[in-house]
């Protein structure tokens, strides 16, 4: 795959996760809508469609939005970084359609069958044919794509790892040979470089092979997080895939029961949380890592902390689970109390990244920012809020009153993803973006779908959070009114709306910058874009 | 006051920081330093530092202490839920087994009559799916909630209702499209 390929592979990534979000936002807007109980055409949804919408929400954002983003840039990213090819470009091409078909697959399921087990698919839930009144049929296809989805997240980080490890084909004789390229990595990812380096008195050490040994740490690590969290969720998809068969045959049907429900939550969970550690913190702070030093043109601070700081995570993604089950009686207390303290250390790994970044950009004072550093500010507010209010929820004592409230989604999740993650991915648009088509998006479009965003994102995030300290729960429909809780939607249903006004900017400036054709013809254009494609090196240079 | 209203002030507090923290961050920082620091004056393209600087480290000891500070304030008795959760050993007054089948609380009475000021234990057991169990004052404000795992676990809680009155009782585990409508009107009354 030469390097005009890889910017057409990652431009399409980039515009499908757009119109993915779009999707995913059409569909948060109705939801709100219905939530708020407003009786205006197409939010009149009943409970069946609403939670049928609710269930595809998140996997049209998530794998549909936020993981192709990721898998887009990344794909440009690593080989730019490495300076060498993508090992598979049949691969690459492989997952980009199948991230489409799975993420289609569920969404149409959801929306013709309403089958709506939510992305939690609690056991035995997804399968309670008889009690829920599923259609035994969406089963199948539901679990069907789920596996699409995973199978391309699983290729997609062999294509990583294999970009990283494995010699290109054909092998040439200048780079390094993939078990060093192996070593190094693992060497630099534990730090035992740096101290070996102190053993042995070098003052300057610098890693042999990578020329950002963080970020590409940092890939790694999230890598593996998110292998881990592919094959669990992956593993759903097979066991609910096993189960759609047989309720196609009732003869042959299986019982719910052969699943233990709480050995099933803490698996699931485990996997599930790790993409909060590997695609949304890890993937983030890699992102970090390599954005803020390459635009500042100087060295990130602390390199050596945060190297140690990315091993310190990868320890605490292992238990971090726990935070998701301390409202289930059932579960041992010590994991209980193991999920709080471990969740805790987060706030350690969390906190030093910002530090790093923050640091590096103070140290560059007089700093120009441009959109990607203001995103990146941003972003680091985004987790700041986001992930405080995680933790504060997120112990034996305060989950008790908050668990299942809006407070969660609210304040949590959607703050943490939409301007956290979200934040971060638009600065990586923002900094490819002339790198991929020549062009430069406006600023000034740029400055105004940041405050757009921010503020919808925020003033939807509080809404929805401060309804949850008064006890309105989620995934609720108060179908005889909203009572007390009414301000508040309102004002969230608010946020939402100038948040959708923000993505319609962020649109804007990419279509008057690029014309509609132009983003159209990637998608037929297998080598030549109309876009302008500028190398990498001329970008690199001017910058 | 509620114990969510005291997080809830603190929560608004430490947001107001962090905002305020970022839009000052980004007026100072786009201004050239009045001393240029030792580290500006470093090249850039060597790794000159070594384990942790000064800042960081204080960094570092702060967060570990919110850490520790944390964990020491929710896991003790100081917090109602805790304290009857993980610090409770006296027994309780009364138990109080909640079937749920179906989408439909079975419940042994209706209101079930509580003694106000003792520790009452609730055991809720699911037929089929996962549910929730929660008890809400009339304002709509939660007192605790739980999961509620199907069979064949048991899920259990001690509670200790200081406020008389009614309550009423939700699902708050989504367990299908029909969840909304597991809503239980004083579902329990608490005398004394």
């Amino acid at each position: 795959m030469n390097e005009d390929e890889r910017k057409i592979l990652t431009l399409r990534f980039v515009v499908v996760s757009l119109v993915f979000l779009g999707l995913g936002g059409i569909e948060g807007v109705m939801m709100r809508g219905r939530v708020d109980n407003l009786d205006l055409p197409l939010l009149g949804l009943d409970p069946q469609h609403f939670y049928a919408m609710l269930t595809a929400h998140p996997f049209v954002l998530i794998y549909g939005f936020a993981y192709m983003a990721v898998m887009g840039a990344f794909y440009f990213l690593v080989p730019f970084v490495l300076g060498r090819d993508i090992y598979s470009k049949r691969m690459a091409n492989a997952t980009f359609l199948l991230m489409i078909v799975g993420v289609m697959t569920i969404w149409t399921t959801s929306f013709l069958t309403h089958y709506a087990p939510l992305y939690t698919l609690y056991w035995p839930l997804p399968v309670a044919v008889a009690t829920a009144g599923w259609n035994p049929v969406s089963i199948l296809p539901f679990g069907v794509g789920m596996i699409l989805i995973f199978a391309a997240v699983l290729a997609f980080f062999f294509n990583m790892f294999a970009t990283i490890f494995l010699p290109l084909r054909p092998a040439t004789s200048s780079q390094p040979k993939p078990a060093f390229v192996a070593k190094e990595l693992l060497v630099t990812a534990f730090n035992v470089d740096k101290l070996r380096a102190k053993i042995r008195g070098v003052p300057n050490y610098a890693s042999k092979v990578f020329a950002f040994p963080i970020f590409v740490v940092g890939v790694f690590r999230g890598c593996v997080d998110t292998t881990i969290n592919a094959v669990i969720m992956g593993g759903v998809g097979v066991l609910l895939s096993i189960y759609g068969v047989s309720y196609l045959l009732p003869s042959m049907a299986l019982s719910p029961s052969l699943i233990d429900p709480l050995v099933y939550k803490n698996v699931f969970w485990w996997g599930l949380d790790m993409i909060a550690d590997g695609n949304v913190l890890m993937f983030t702070a890699a992102v970090w890592y390599l954005i803020v030093p390459l635009v500042l043109n100087r060295k990130l601070f602390g390199e050596n902390v945060v190297r140690s700081v990315i091993l310190a995570d990868l320890l605490v993604s292992m238990g971090v689970w726990g935070h998701h089950m301390m409202a289930d009686t059932p579960q041992p207390s010590g994991l209980l109390v193991e999920g709080q303290i471990v969740t805790w250390g987060e706030l350690v790994t969390m906190g030093l990244t910002m530090f790093a970044v923050l640091m590096t950009l103070w140290l560059a004072r007089p700093v120009k920012y441009t959109a990607p550093l203001k995103y990146v500010l941003v972003s680091i507010m985004g987790y700041a809020i986001g992930g405080t209010a995680g933790v504060i929820q997120a112990n034996y004592a305060v989950n008790r009153y908050f668990h299942n409230t809006q407070w969660i989604v609210g304040i949590h999740a959607h703050v943490q993803l939409l301007i956290g993650l979200g934040m971060t991915i638009f600065a990586v648009i923002y900094a490819l973006f002339p790198m991929l088509t020549g062009k430069h998006l406006s600023e000034r479009l740029a400055d105004v779908q940041l405050i757009l965003w921010t503020v919808g994102g925020l003033v939807m995030g509080l809404g929805m959070g401060l309804a949850g300290v008064q006890g309105m729960l989620r995934r609720m429909l108060y179908i005889n009114g909203l009572g007390p809780f009414q301000p508040y939607m309102n004002v969230a249903l608010v946020g939402a709306i100038i948040l959708a006004s923000g993505y319609a900017v962020f649109l804007a400036n990419i279509i008057r910058t690029v014309g509609f054709k132009a983003l159209i013809s990637i998608f037929y254009m297998p080598h030549k874009p109309s876009v302008t494609v500028q190398t990498v090196a001329e970008t690199s240079s001017k910058a | 006051m509620l114990i969510q209203y005291i997080f809830e002030i603190f929560y608004l507090v430490l947001i107001a920081v962090i905002i305020s923290f970022t839009v000052l961050f980004y007026i100072f920082s786009r201004k050239a330093p009045k001393k240029r620091s030792n580290e500006l004056k470093q090249p850039i393209d060597t790794d000159v530092e070594h384990g942790m600087q000064r800042n960081e480290k204080n960094w570092l000891y702060f967060l570990l202490a919110v850490v520790l500070l944390g964990n020491l304030v929710t896991l003790s008795p100081l917090i109602p839920s805790a304290n009857y959760g993980l610090w409770t050993q006296s027994p309780p007054v009364m138990t109080i087994t909640i079937q749920v089948e179906g989408y439909h609380f079975i419940m042994p009475q209706q209101p079930i009559v509580i003694p106000i000021g003792k520790v009452v234990e609730f055991v809720v057991v699911s037929h089929d799916v996962t549910y929730g169990f929660g008890v809400f004052r009339k304002d709509g404000t939660m007192v605790f909630q739980m999961q509620v795992l199907p069979e064949p676990y048991q899920n259990t809680l001690k509670w200790v209702f200081d406020q008389s009155g009614f309550y009423d009782v939700r699902s708050t585990e989504y367990s299908g499209p029909q969840n909304p409508f597991m809503y239980v009107a004083n579902a329990i009354e608490v005398e004394g």
